[in-house]
C-alpha cells in the first residue's frame, strides 16, 4: 500500500524556547523516496520524529494516508531506522527482527527473515549478538529490522552514518529496490548530498535551525538507477543544485550558521 | 506557590501526617513516637543532644577523612601498579566484610578507652565504597586520551594526575556521597561498644530504658545529619563538576581468566590475608590471650578438647543467621526492583517518591535498628524487615538507573511499533536493568550480613551477631575470632557467588562491561 503524508503548519518549539522547526507545509508523495538534507542540528531529525509520532508537534497536523501518526503507529504501519542501530544487545540479529515482527503483530516467516538478512549482507550472522558485529553490520541489521514489518512508511534517520563507503554503495544499490517494489513511502534524513541524490526521487533542502524548506528538488533520474549513476551528467547537476541550495540556506542565516 | 511547586513535598507531608496520627492511635503500644513528640524531646534535651551529636560528628569526620584518604591512596596504587590491583581489591573486600559487631569490641581492647575504635570503624565503613567507584572512574578514560599523554613522551604518573584523576572526580564524589552517612553509621556502631559519649552511647541507653521518644529522637537526628551530609557533598560537587555524579555499578572484579588462574588468585589472596593477620598481630606484639592468630583458631576449632563444642556452637549460630539472612536479603532485592519498575511505569508516582527515596538512601539504616525492633518486635519479622530495608534502597536506586539504561533509541524503536509500556518494560527495560540489579545484589551481601548481625546483637539474641557479642563480653576470644572469620567468610563467599551469577548475566546483557 502506498500512503501519502501531508504535514500542514507543522512546527516544533522545545520547552525552553528553542525553535527547531518553523511552521511548514509538506506533502510526501505516495510511493516516493524523499530526502531531507540540511546542516547538522537544523531540525531535520525533529521533523522525522514528529512524522514518526515520537515527538509531539507544537502546532500543525500530520496525516499518513489520511490517518493520524498515532493510528499508523497502532497498526504498525511505519518503521524507523536511527543512526544509532538501537539493537537489543542480548538478542541475536534474528531475534531482534523477530521482536519487531512480534510487536507489529506480524507472523514470523523464517524464510523471509533469512532473505532480508541476506539482502543486507549479513549471511552467517543471523544468530550473532550485536556485540560481536561491527558498527556497519549493526546498522545493516537495524535496516533489516525496519524492513521486516513491511511498513507503508519507512523513516530512515541517517541510517548509513557508520557504514563504510563500499557497503554504503552496495546498500544504496540494493535497498531502493525493496521499498520501490512495495510502493513504500520513504523519508530519508541525511547530510550526505550524494546519498540523497542516489536514493531519492525528491530532495528537500532545509535551512539551519529553525528548519524551513529552502529548496525542493526533483531527482528525475529514472529507476532502476544505473550502476554508473555517479558518472551521469544529471547526477552531478542534482548534486550541484543541492549543494548550491544548502550553501544559500546557510548564507542567508549567517549569524546563526557559526554553530 | 503553585500546585506544581508543592508537589514534591506532598509525599513527605502525607507521610508525616500519617505518622503523627498512627502514633496517637497506638500511643498505648509504646513503639511509635509522634513527630511532634520527637521535636518536643529534641527541644527539651538540646544540650544533651548537641553534645552527643558533636562527639559523634567529630569521630565520623575523622574516620571519613582517614578512610577516604586510604581509599584514594589504594586506588592510585592499583592504577599505577596494575599487577597489585587484584590483591588490593581482595584485601579491601575482606576487610570490608569484617563484622562491625566484633571489630568494635576487638578495637576497644586494642585502643583502650577513647575515640580510637569509633574513628577506625568510621574509616572502615567508608573506604570500600569510595575505593570501588574510584577504580571504575580512574579507568573511565577513553584510551585515546592516554595515548595522547604517551605521544608526548609522558608516563603513567602524568596520565594519572592530568587525565585519570580528573576523569575520576565525578566517581569520587559519588563514592564520598555514599561514604558520608556510612561514616556516621561506623562512628555510632563504634560508640555502641564501650564509648563514654556520643549518639551511639545514648542509643544504647535509650533502648535499655525503653525510652521511646529518645530512641526516635536519636534515629531522627542521625537521619537528618546523614541526609544533610549527603546533600552537602552533592551541592559542593555540583559547584565543581559539570555533570551529575554517576550511579556506580562496578562490574565484578575478576577478569577473563581461566578457572585455575582464578583459583590461584583466591589462594594467593587467602595467603596474603593470613600473613597480614598473623604479621600484624605479631608486629604490634599483642597478647595471644585476646589477639588470636590463625594458628590459635585451628587449635580451637580442630585440636582442643572442646573443639567439637566450639564448632557446634558456630554452626548452630550460622544456621540461625542464615534463616533470617536469606529471606530478608531476597525480600529487599525483590521489593527494590519491583518498586523501581512501578516508578518507571508510573512517572507521576516517581515525582513524589523519589525525593523521599533519595533521602532515605542516605539514612544510616542500622541506627534505626532499635526502631524496627520496637515496631516489629524481636522476632523473625523485625529482623527480616531490617535486612530487607538495608538492601531495599540501594537496590531501588541501582535498578532505577538500570531501567533507564536502554540501549540507544531502543525504547523509541519499540514505540514506533506501538509497543505498550508493559512490552517496553519486558523486552527492553528489564533486560537492560539486570546488570544494575546484580551489581546491587553483590554489593548488598556485606550490607545484609552487617544488618543481620547488628540486629541479632541488639535485639534477637541469637545467631552469629549475638554469639560475637556474647563471646566478647565473656572474653571467649577463641569463639569471638572464629565467629569473625565465619561471618567474614559468609560475606565474601556470598559476594563471590553473586559475582559469578552476575558475570554470566553480564556476558549476555552487557558484554562491554566485562571487556
Amino acid at each position: 500500500m502506498s500512503v501519502e503524508i501531508i504535514c500542514s503548519g507543522l512546527s516544533k518549539t522545545f520547552p525552553g524556547g528553542v525553535e527547531a522547526v518553523r511552521p511548514l507545509d509538506l506533502t510526501l508523495t505516495a510511493g516516493q523516496t524523499t530526502a531531507l538534507v540540511g546542516p547538522s542540528g537544523c531540525g531535520k531529525s525533529t521533523l522525522l520524529r514528529m512524522i514518526a509520532g515520537l515527538e509531539d508537534a507544537s502546532s500543525g497536523t500530520i496525516t499518513i494516508g489520511g490517518a493520524a501518526p498515532s493510528e499508523t503507529l497502532a497498526r504498525a504501519g511505519l518503521a524507523v531506522a536511527f543512526q544509532d542501530p538501537s539493537l537489543l544487545p542480548w538478542r541475536t540479529v534474528r531475534q531482534n527482527i523477530e521482536l519487531a515482527l512480534d510487536l507489529a503483530r506480524k507472523p514470523r516467516k523464517p524464510a523471509e527473515i533469512d532473505q532480508l538478512i541476506h539482502l543486507v549482507g549479513l549471511d552467517g550472522f543471523a544468530d550473532t549478538r550485536p556485540g560481536a558485529l561491527s558498527g556497519g553490520m549493526r546498522q545493516r541489521a537495524a535496516i533489516a529490522r525496519a524492513l521486516s514489518t513491511q511498513p507503508d512508511l519507512l523513516l530512515l534517520d541517517e541510517p548509513f552514518g557508520a557504514v563504510d563507503e563500499l557497503t554504503r554503495a552496495q546498500l544504496a544499490a540494493d535497498l531502493p529496490g525493496i521499498w520501490e517494489a512495495r510502493g513504500t513511502t520513504t523519508l530519508l534524513v541525511t547530510h550526505s548530498v550524494t546519498e540523497a541524490v542516489t536514493l531519492s526521487d525528491r530532495i528537500l533542502v532545509l535551512s539551519p535551525r529553525p528548519a524551513a524548506i529552502v529548496a525542493d528538488i526533483t531527482v528525475d533520474i529514472p529507476r532502476p538507477r544505473p550502476s554508473n549513476l555517479k558518472a551521469l551528467p544529471e547526477f552531478q547537476t542534482h548534486v550541484d543544485a543541492t549543494f548550491a541550495a544548502l550553501s544559500q540556506g546557510v548564507a542567508d542565516t549567517l549569524p546563526n550558521a557559526a554553530q | 506557590m503553585t500546585a506544581t511547586a508543592l508537589r514534591p513535598w506532598l509525599g513527605p507531608i502525607l507521610i508525616l501526617l500519617a505518622w503523627e496520627s498512627l502514633a496517637h492511635l497506638f500511643a498505648s503500644a509504646f513503639v511509635l513516637a509522634a513527630p511532634s513528640a520527637i521535636i518536643n524531646y529534641l527541644f527539651d534535651n538540646t544540650a544533651l543532644m548537641t553534645r552527643a551529636l558533636g562527639v559523634t560528628l567529630t569521630n565520623a569526620a575523622a574516620g571519613f577523612v582517614i578512610g577516604n584518604a586510604a581509599a584514594i591512596l589504594l586506588a592510585g596504587l592499583a592504577i599505577t601498579l596494575p599487577r597489585s590491583e587484584n590483591m588490593i581489591r581482595a584485601l579491601a573486600l575482606v576487610i570490608f566484610c569484617l563484622p562491625l559487631v566484633a571489630t568494635g569490641p576487638i578495637l576497644r581492647i586494642l585502643f583502650g578507652p577513647g575515640t580510637g575504635p569509633q574513628i577506625t570503624l568510621a574509616a572502615l565503613a567508608v573506604y570500600y565504597t569510595t575505593l570501588i567507584p574510584l577504580l571504575v572512574g580512574l579507568r573511565a578514560v577513553p584510551s585515546d586520551w592516554l595515548d595522547l599523554v604517551r605521544s608526548y613522551g609522558r608516563g603513567r604518573m602524568t596520565a594519572l594526575i592530568r587525565v585519570r584523576a580528573m576523569a575520576a572526580l565525578p566517581y569520587l564524589v559519588a563514592g564520598l556521597q555514599i561514604a558520608a552517612p556510612a561514616a556516621f553509621l561506623g562512628a555510632m556502631v563504634g560508640e555502641f561498644t564501650g564509648a563514654e559519649r556520643g549518639m551511639g552511647v545514648l542509643t544504647i541507653r535509650a533502648m535499655r530504658d525503653m525510652n521511646i521518644e529518645m530512641t526516635w529522637a536519636l534515629a531522627t537526628l542521625a537521619t537528618v545529619v546523614a541526609v544533610l551530609a549527603y546533600l552537602a557533598i552533592g551541592l559542593a560537587a555540583r559547584a565543581v563538576l559539570t555533570e551529575e555524579p554517576p550511579v556506580i555499578l562496578a562490574a565484578p572484579a575478576t577478569g577473563k581468566r581461566a578457572p585455575h588462574k582464578n583459583l590461584a588468585m583466591v589462594a594467593l589472596s587467602t595467603a596474603a590475608i593470613l600473613a597480614l593477620w598473623w604479621g600484624g598481630l605479631e608486629a604490634l606484639n599483642l597478647s595471644s590471650f585476646f589477639a588470636k592468630r590463625p594458628g590459635d583458631l585451628i587449635d580451637a576449632l580442630f585440636l582442643a578438647p572442646d573443639a567439637a563444642d566450639t564448632r557446634a556452637a558456630l554452626s548452630s549460630a550460622l544456621r540461625e543467621t542464615l534463616v533470617f539472612l536469606f529471606p530478608g536479603y531476597l525480600a529487599g532485592l525483590l521489593t527494590g526492583a519491583s518498586l523501581a519498575m512501578a516508578l518507571v511505569m508510573a512517572p507521576s508516582l516517581a515525582n513524589t517518591t523519589m525525593p523521599l527515596a533519595i533521602a532515605l538512601r542516605s539514612v544510616p539504616i542500622i541506627t534505626t535498628a532499635p526502631l524496627v525492633v520496637l515496631l516489629l518486635g524481636r522476632g523473625a519479622t523485625g529482623t527480616i524487615a531490617l535486612i530487607a530495608i538495608m538492601v531495599f534502597f540501594p537496590t531501588l536506586i541501582a535498578c532505577l538507573h538500570g531501567l533507564r539504561q536502554a540501549p540507544g533509541r531502543a525504547t523509541e524503536v519499540m514505540r514506533s511499533y506501538a509497543a505498550s509500556p508493559a512490552a517496553v518494560l519486558r523486552y527492553v527495560r528489564i533486560p537492560a536493568m539486570l546488570p544494575a540489579f546484580f551489581a546491587a545484589a553483590r554489593i548488598n551481601v556485606p550490607a545484609s550480613v552487617l544488618a543481620v548481625t547488628v540486629v541479632e546483637w541488639l535485639a534477637t539474641g541469637n545467631g552469629l551477631g549475638s554469639l560475637m557479642a556474647l563471646s566478647a563480653s565473656l572474653s571467649d576470644y577463641d569463639m569471638l575470632w572464629s565467629a569473625v572469620v565465619l561471618t567474614t567468610l559468609l560475606s565474601v563467599i556470598g559476594y563471590g557467588l553473586v559475582g559469578l551469577i552476575e558475570r554470566r548475566v553480564l556476558s549476555t546483557y552487557a558484554p562491554e562491561q566485562l571487556a
